[in-house]
């Protein structure tokens, strides 16, 4: 796939400056050195080639800002970094946004943290910020807003629409969970149009990033995605790894694999009795609480929390799993297969549940490349898109298992998927508990003081909601200098308004809780 | 938001019968209704707390009451930023009298993990907007510490305390 794409690209487009570099070192295939003038030829390229935007973010070097677009395949792994430079001084950069509907909210993003303009985008306003904001947050020296740009701080004006009905969805509203709002265009009962407004739980983590040490950042990423918060540390420590080659040993990959299982099959459950209470059904919330609070109870053994874990290390662990740990999975397992009978029962089997979902919010698989959503989401249309077996991570090459598809792309699919990947997982943490080898839990002289080589490194891991990226650039300090985090449900959320156009405003409200969304991941 | 302060005052009652107001007090105390109010990580606790095992109902606060207007208690669970501020305060607006704020978890108490120089984005403190009443402490704090919680204010209505063992007043 590789090899084809860079044959591909010299052959279709001319004058650009590809090069190999090393995946294991780095995290990407592909390094492509743009002009901003070809940048829009090489997104058309990939387009059409069918890869998906991953990522695109914003590296201040003071001397120039650098753009970097991450594309991937949803169907064969090839990553490629494509970067370009911009001038600090009012930068301004061509929009993608017309080739990837996913870029719209990038943009937007770059443009309130770092004041790049982009020329063409149709709707360029402050998606994250609040409106005192004086200075552009994530450049390195203090930038001003401009008074351009302070014309743009407000995202949503009532008085020009007022011929319209408008709803608004929260920020506070039971079923948005948490702090979302999505600003509702309404004729009678149907969604004339839906954009979602985000930021009311931006809590500033990768300008933290930058401001402290690789290790006192660990226990920031538990808290932007809380449900599956060993993932997210996983994530972390993982790229850091990478940046630092640092091997880990395999007792540590193997018992990582079992928690970051067990954390998925605990989110997986509060998201299961979430989605039935959006549409009504409070009883299932109850069950699936019993049942994940005895995830709870084995995690907090051994990492001592409940919610927002820390335990892994860079190169291991916090402690050793003792065998009270062993015992209590293996009785855990044996519980919750049970308990899948039940929730049958009371939910698949379900007929107004069944109504509700079926049929509700279809995705069609052709759309995905342009949003870059991932997780069940994707899953669901039918691709077998899992970061756990395209790019293993952890012990997850050790194991055997498959990913779950869907046929139609509606919410009954996520919710089956869900289903059937607790299912999965609980195979995965047995068969990775008869696996667990012997010796060290964490590797040798690791420094305190992680000081990686220049560089710069992009991870990717599995999360509960789909596909989470942490791209790094060192400069040999031992803060990082950007730490850009590629969240899961931030691109899922992108196809709401796309499915909820047209739609009645309870089924809205089906596919909305059927995101599995987490807010803070989203805000960051 | 009021022109004075940071929020709108509502008026305490002109003629108060100091029997009545004990006995309703009694009645308030033991079946407070929280607002359905999440913001962060701490939303996720305070729904563990409602859920089987912690079983909010044992005090009678299960009635967790979507709209303001019929909440009485106010849990602020989750980092509360600028943008959300002024919602934040509305909603606390919105509720009426007599009402209380319990500012739960580090974040709603004092920034927690995110204050720190140079941020941009969040309040330090959500009693810098609203009055509190009574703050939990714990980044998440635990279920059974929002309990606690809930007790300190039931002490804070009535005077005395329900557990372990009540102090007699009456």
């Amino acid at each position: 796939m590789v090899k084809k794409t860079i044959e591909d690209i010299k052959n279709t487009l001319k004058n650009v400056d590809v090069s190999e570099t090393s995946y294991v070192e780095r995290g990407y295939h592909l390094a492509i050195e743009a002009q901003k003038e070809n940048v829009a030829a090489i997104a058309e390229f990939f387009d059409k080639k069918g890869f998906y935007l991953a990522d695109l973010c914003c590296v201040d070097y003071v001397d120039y800002l650098e753009l970097v677009y991450f594309f991937n395949n949803h169907r064969e792994l090839c990553r490629v970094k494509v970067a370009f430079k911009v001038e600090p001084e009012k930068p301004a950069a061509p929009t993608i946004s017309h080739i990837y509907t996913i870029a719209h909210w990038y943009e937007r993003e770059i443009h309130e943290f770092f004041g790049v303009y982009f020329e063409g985008h149709p709707h360029l306003v402050y998606l994250f910020l609040h409106d005192g904001i004086d200075c552009y947050p994530l450049r390195r020296n203090k930038v001003p807003v401009t008074e351009d740009d302070k014309k743009l701080l407000n995202s949503f004006k009532p008085e020009e629409y007022e011929d319209g009905f408008f709803v608004n969805l929260g920020p506070q509203h039971p079923s948005t969970h948490g702090v979302l709002r999505v600003v509702v265009d309404m004729d009678g009962e149907y969604i004339m149009s839906a954009e979602p407004v985000l930021g009311y739980l931006h809590r500033m983590h990768e300008k933290m990033a930058e401001n402290r040490s690789y290790l006192q950042f660990l226990p920031n990423p538990p808290r932007m995605d809380y449900l599956g918060a060993l993932n997210f540390n996983l994530g972390h420590v993982t790229a850091v790894e990478k940046l630092c080659n640092i091997e880990v040993p395999e007792r540590a990959q193997y018992i990582r694999t079992i928690t970051a299982e067990l954390n998925r099959i605990s989110s997986h459950l509060l998201w299961v009795g979430a989605f039935v209470a959006d549409l009504g059904g409070l009883t299932p919330f109850l069950y699936t609480f019993d049942d994940r609070e005895n995830i709870l109870d084995i995690l907090e053994g051994i990492t001592g929390s409940r919610l927002t874990y820390c335990y892994f290390r860079f190169g291991g662990l916090y402690n050793d799993v003792d065998d009270t740990f062993i015992d209590a999975t293996k009785q855990f397992i044996k519980r919750l297969r049970g308990r899948f009978g039940m929730y049958e029962q009371l939910v698949t089997k379900n007929v107004i549940f069944i109504n509700r979902v079926k049929g509700i919010g279809v995705l069609e698989p052709g759309r995905t490349p342009k949003y870059g959503c991932s997780g069940p989401v994707i899953r669901s249309t039918g691709i077998p898109f899992d970061i756990r077996k395209v790019e293993p991570y952890a012990a997850y090459d050790k194991v055997g298992f498959d990913i779950p598809v869907g046929t139609s792309g509606d919410n009954m699919d996520r919710y089956m998927i869900r289903i059937r990947e607790m299912e999965i997982s609980l195979n995965i943490i047995e068969e990775a508990v008869a696996k667990l080898p012997s010796g060290p839990f964490k590797a040798e002289k690791v420094p305190k003081k992680l000081k990686p080589p220049k560089g710069d490194v992009y991870h990717t891991i599995e999360s509960p909601r789909g596909e989470l990226g942490v791209y790094i650039v060192s400069d040999e300090s031992d803060t990082p200098y950007r730490m850009r985090w590629r969240v899961p449900s931030y691109s899922n959320l992108m196809t709401f308004p796309y499915i909820a156009k047209g739609t009645l405003i309870a089924d809205a409200i089906a596919t909305l809780g059927s995101y599995d969304l987490v807010i803070p991941e989203i805000d960051r | 938001m009021g022109k004075g302060g940071f929020y709108l005052e509502t008026k305490a009652p002109i003629i108060k019968f100091a029997i009545a107001e004990k006995f309703l007090n009694l009645a308030r105390a033991n079946s407070i209704w929280p607002m359905t109010f999440g913001l962060a990580c701490c939303a996720i606790e305070m729904m563990a707390a409602a859920m089987a095992r912690f079983d909010i109902a044992r005090f009678g606060a299960e009635v967790f009451r979507p709209s303001p207007r019929q909440a009485d208690l106010m849990i602020v669970n989750g980092t509360v930023t600028k943008k959300m501020a002024p919602t934040v305060v509305t909603l606390f607006e919105q509720m009426p009298s007599p009402k209380w704020v319990i500012a739960m978890g580090n974040c709603a108490i004092s920034g927690g993990p995110f204050a720190f120089e140079g941020q941009y984005n969040i309040i330090e403190g959500i009693d810098k907007l609203i009055p509190v009443d009574v703050y939990i402490p714990g980044c998440p704090p635990r279920p059974e510490a929002l309990l606690e919680g809930l007790m300190k204010l039931e002490e804070k209505i009535t005077g005395t305390r329900r557990f372990p063992i009540p102090e007699k007043k009456w």
